[in-house]
C-alpha cells in the first residue's frame, strides 16, 4: 500500500504536478492528486516521513536529475518538479519537527550581490535548493555585502550562494567574502558562487569554496559541502 | 503516418509565370518533341496517338494527352513504410525529406578518409536513417562496390529493408534486378496484392536532358509502371550545360522532360503512382563541373514545386546537397539555404537533403546527423507561426506582469517542448562546458552521435518467416 503512494509520489514529482491542477508533461494526469495531496494522503496512511522524503520526494527529483542530464528534461521540467517538491516540503516540516528529524538538510542563505539586480538564475538555484531539501532564505536582489553577513549570523547559516550576471558586479562577491571575514564568520559558514562571468578559476582567486555552472551543480555542491562534509 | 508539414509559403513564380512555363511545355512537346531511344516506348506513345517518327526516334505529345495524362496520374500518393507510422502521403505542398545518392565512396567513420562503399555501407546508412527523426525516409544512398553487377540490386534493397522500416526508395542497375527486387518485396509483404495496398518501396527512373529519355532506363520506367508500384522520373538538366542557361529556361525543360516521363507512365499503366522529378542544377562555369550545393538549384526545385502543384502531381525534389568534401561550413550554409527553400516552397519529396557531400559522390555518416538537424530547422520554419488564443498568451502575461518571468508558468511548461527546435548537433552550452566536453566542433560532435546511433540503434526486423523464405528465394543475398 505504502509502496503505490510513495511511486505516485515519484511519477508526480517527474511530472513537476503540485497539485490536481496542474497539467504535468505527459498525457493521463487529467484530476489525478499531485504530489502536495499525495503527500498529505500519504501522511494520513501513516506512511513513514522519512520514507516519504528519501523513497519518494528525494527520489523523484534524483531522477529528474538524471533526465536532465541526459537532455531529456529542460529547465522548465525541473523548476516545476523542484516547486511541487518545494511546497510538499512545507507540509513536511511539522511532522519531521515532530519526529524529531532535521527538518532539511541545512540552512542557505541566496543573494544576487549589490549593484546587480539579475534573478533568474538566482531563483533558479533557490528552487532547486528547496527541492532539494534545504532551507533556503532568498535575500532578492542587490543585495549589500553587510546584509548577507548579517543574515548569515543571525540564521545561522551553513552555506551562502553568491549570484552576479555581470562583470562589474563580481567584485562585491569578493567583497562579501570580506565582509564575512571581517566578521569571523567565514569558518563557519561556505560559500558557492555562481553566475554567467564567473568560474572555478574566479571562485578560488577570491576564496569561496566552489563555483557552480548550473542549478543541478549548485544542488550537488550544497550537498557535497553541507551533507556529507565536504567530502 | 509521419506529418510532414504544409509547406507552399514560397513561391518564387508568379501564377503568368507558371501559366508560361506551362504554354512552352506544350509548344516544345508539340513542335520540337523529345528523343526517346526505345523501341517499346515508341510503339505505346504511336498507339495511343502521338507523332512519332522512327527514324529520328522523336516523340511529338499533343496538349490532349498531356491533360489526359496529367489527370489521370494520381495526386496524392501514399509512400509506406513497413511501419505504418513511417507512411508519407504526398500531396499538395506538404514536404518530407531523406536520403539520395547513389555514390560510390563514403567518409569512413573512423579514419575520416574517403573510401569506397561496401554493403555495409548499405546497412549503416539504412540503419542510421532509421534512427533520425526528420530523415523521413531511405533513398539507398550506396553502391556496394565489392558485389557483381548482377547481385547489387537485390542486395542493395534487401539489406536496406533489413535495417529501416522507413520507406525504402531506389534505383536498380538490371531490368533482371529490378524484376527480382518486385517479386522480393512481394514475397516480404505477403503477397503481390498486398505490396500493391502497401507499397513500402518505390523507384527512380531517370529521364536525360536535354529533350532524352534513356534507352535503359525507359526500360525500367515501363517495368514499374506496368507493375503499379510507385515511380519516379526526375530529370536532371544542368543550366548552362544541358538546358537554358536561365532558371526559367531550365525550369521549363525540367518541365517537358519530367512530363514525358509521367506520361509515358501514364499510357503504360493508367492511374499507376508517378511522381514528377527534378534533380535539376546548374553547370559551374569555371570549372565545368556538377554543382550540386548551388542556390540556383534550390530555386529551380522550388519553382518546380510550384509546376507540380500546378499540374498536381507529387514532386519528387533535390535540395540540401553540398559541394564541400568534408562536413565544414561550406557543407552547413549549402545544405542549409537549398533545404530551406525547397521546403518553404512545399516540394514533397526532397531526396539528397541528407548525408550527401562533394557534387553527389561521397557519402557521410556525421553528415547524416549534422542534416537530421538542419531538416529539423527546415520544417520548424515551414511550420511557421502558430496565432491563437492560447499562443497569443494574454491571460499569462496580465498574470505575470511587469518585471516578472515566465520560466515556471504553466503555460511555459505546455509548449517550450512543441513550440522551439532542439538541436541534436548545435552546441548551446556555455564556453566553460564546451571546453570541459573536450572543445568539439560541430562534425565531430555529429561523428560520436553517429557512433553512437549505430551501435545503440536497432530497427524493426523484417518477419522471421518471409525473410527465411526470401534468404531461400534469393540466394544471392548476401
Amino acid at each position: 500500500m505504502s509502496e503505490d503512494i510513495i511511486d505516485k509520489i515519484i511519477s508526480n514529482v517527474l511530472q513537476g504536478r503540485r497539485d490536481k491542477d496542474d497539467e504535468g508533461i505527459d498525457e493521463g494526469y487529467e484530476d489525478q492528486p499531485g504530489v502536495t495531496e499525495l503527500v498529505n494522503e500519504a501522511l494520513e496512511q501513516g506512511v513513514d516521513v522519512e520514507k516519504i522524503l528519501a523513497e519518494g520526494l528525494s527520489r523523484g527529483m534524483e531522477l529528474v536529475g538524471e533526465k536532465y542530464e541526459t537532455g531529456e528534461y529542460f529547465i522548465p521540467d525541473m523548476l516545476a518538479a523542484a516547486e511541487a517538491v518545494g511546497a510538499a516540503m512545507e507540509i513536511m516540516e511539522p511532522h519531521l519537527l515532530k519526529k524529531g528529524s532535521k527538518e532539511s538538510k541545512g540552512k542557505v542563505i541566496i543573494a544576487t550581490v549589490e549593484k546587480d539586480i539579475h534573478d533568474i538564475g538566482k531563483n533558479l538555484v533557490s528552487i532547486m535548493l528547496k527541492g532539494a531539501g534545504f532551507a533556503v532564505i532568498d535575500l532578492g536582489i542587490n543585495v549589500p555585502a553587510s546584509r548577507i553577513a548579517e543574515e548569515v549570523e543571525k540564521e545561522n547559516a551553513g552555506l551562502v550562494g553568491l549570484s552576479a550576471l555581470l562583470d562589474t558586479t563580481m567584485p562585491f562577491m569578493a567583497k562579501t567574502i570580506e565582509e564575512l571575514e571581517n566578521r569571523n564568520l567565514r569558518d563557519k559558514v561556505k560559500v558557492i558562487i555562481g553566475g554567467a562571468p564567473t568560474s572555478d578559476q574566479f571562485a578560488r582567486e577570491i576564496g569561496a569554496d566552489a563555483f557552480g555552472a548550473d542549478a543541478f551543480a549548485a544542488v550537488n555542491l550544497a550537498e557535497k559541502l553541507m551533507v556529507r562534509g565536504g567530502k | 503516418m509521419i506529418h510532414g508539414e504544409q509547406g507552399g509559403r514560397f513561391k518564387p513564380l508568379t501564377e503568368k509565370d507558371i501559366n508560361s512555363i506551362h504554354e512552352m511545355t506544350v509548344r516544345i512537346m508539340e513542335e520540337v518533341g523529345v528523343k526517346i531511344p526505345n523501341k517499346q516506348a515508341l510503339e505505346i506513345f504511336e498507339q495511343k496517338g502521338a507523332h512519332v517518327d522512327h527514324n529520328t526516334q522523336i516523340v511529338k505529345i499533343p496538349r490532349a494527352m498531356l491533360e489526359e495524362t496529367v489527370n489521370s496520374a494520381p495526386s496524392r500518393v501514399v509512400l509506406c513504410g513497413r511501419k505504418e507510422e513511417h507512411d508519407l502521403t504526398l500531396e499538395g505542398s506538404r514536404t518530407y525529406s531523406g536520403t539520395g545518392g547513389t555514390v560510390l565512396n563514403c567518409l569512413d567513420l573512423e579514419t575520416g578518409r574517403r573510401r569506397p562503399t561496401t554493403l555495409e555501407d548499405v546497412k549503416n546508412f539504412a540503419l542510421i536513417t532509421d534512427a533520425l527523426d526528420n530523415v523521413s525516409f531511405f533513398v539507398i544512398n550506396v553502391y556496394p562496390t565489392e558485389l557483381q553487377l548482377q547481385e547489387v540490386d537485390v542486395n542493395r534493397f534487401f539489406h536496406a529493408f533489413s535495417n529501416t522500416s522507413k520507406h525504402v526508395m531506389g534505383g536498380t542497375y538490371t531490368l533482371e534486378g529490378l524484376r527480382r527486387v518486385i517479386k522480393m518485396s512481394e514475397t516480404l509483404a505477403g503477397s503481390p496484392a498486398k505490396l500493391r495496398e502497401r507499397p513500402f518501396v518505390s523507384f527512380i527512373t531517370c529521364v536525360m536532358s536535354p529533350l532524352l529519355l534513356d534507352n535503359k532506363y525507359t526500360d525500367f520506367l515501363i517495368e514499374v509502371a506496368r507493375q503499379g508500384l510507385p515511380l519516379a522520373t526526375p530529370a536532371e538538366p544542368l543550366a548552362g550545360a544541358t538546358s537554358p542557361c536561365t532558371l526559367a529556361g531550365t525550369i521549363a525543360t525540367n518541365n517537358i522532360e519530367t512530363l514525358t516521363g509521367v506520361i509515358l507512365a501514364q499510357l503504360v499503366n493508367p492511374g499507376t503512382p508517378t511522381l514528377y522529378g527534378s534533380v535539376a542544377t546548374n553547370m559551374d562555369m569555371k570549372s565545368g563541373s556538377y554543382l550540386a550545393g548551388s542556390i540556383e538549384s534550390g530555386l529551380i526545385n522550388a519553382g518546380l514545386a510550384q509546376m507540380a502543384q500546378y499540374y498536381g502531381i507529387p514532386f519528387y525534389a533535390t535540395a540540401g546537397m553540398s559541394d564541400s568534401k568534408l562536413p565544414d561550413c561550406q557543407a552547413g550554409y549549402e545544405k542549409a539555404a537549398t533545404s530551406m527553400i525547397a521546403s518553404l516552397a512545399g516540394a514533397n519529396y526532397i531526396h539528397d537533403a541528407a548525408g550527401i557531400l562533394e557534387f553527389c559522390t561521397t557519402a557521410s555518416y556525421e553528415q547524416m546527423v549534422i542534416d537530421n538537424d538542419i531538416l529539423g530547422i527546415c520544417l520548424r520554419a515551414v511550420r511557421g507561426i502558430e496565432v491563437n488564443e492560447d499562443t497569443l498568451a494574454e491571460e499569462v502575461l496580465r498574470r505575470v506582469g511587469p518585471g516578472g518571468n515566465f520560466l515556471s508558468e504553466e503555460h511555459t511548461i505546455k509548449h517550450f517542448r512543441s513550440e522551439f527546435f532542439y538541436t541534436k548537433v548545435a552546441d548551446r552550452q556555455s564556453r566553460k562546458l564546451w571546453e570541459k566536453d573536450g572543445s568539439l566542433d560541430a562534425a565531430e560532435r555529429a561523428r560520436k552521435i553517429a557512433r553512437e546511433l549505430l551501435q545503440n540503434h536497432r530497427a524493426e526486423p523484417l518477419p522471421q518467416e518471409a525473410q527465411e523464405k526470401v534468404r531461400a528465394d534469393f540466394q544471392e543475398i548476401k
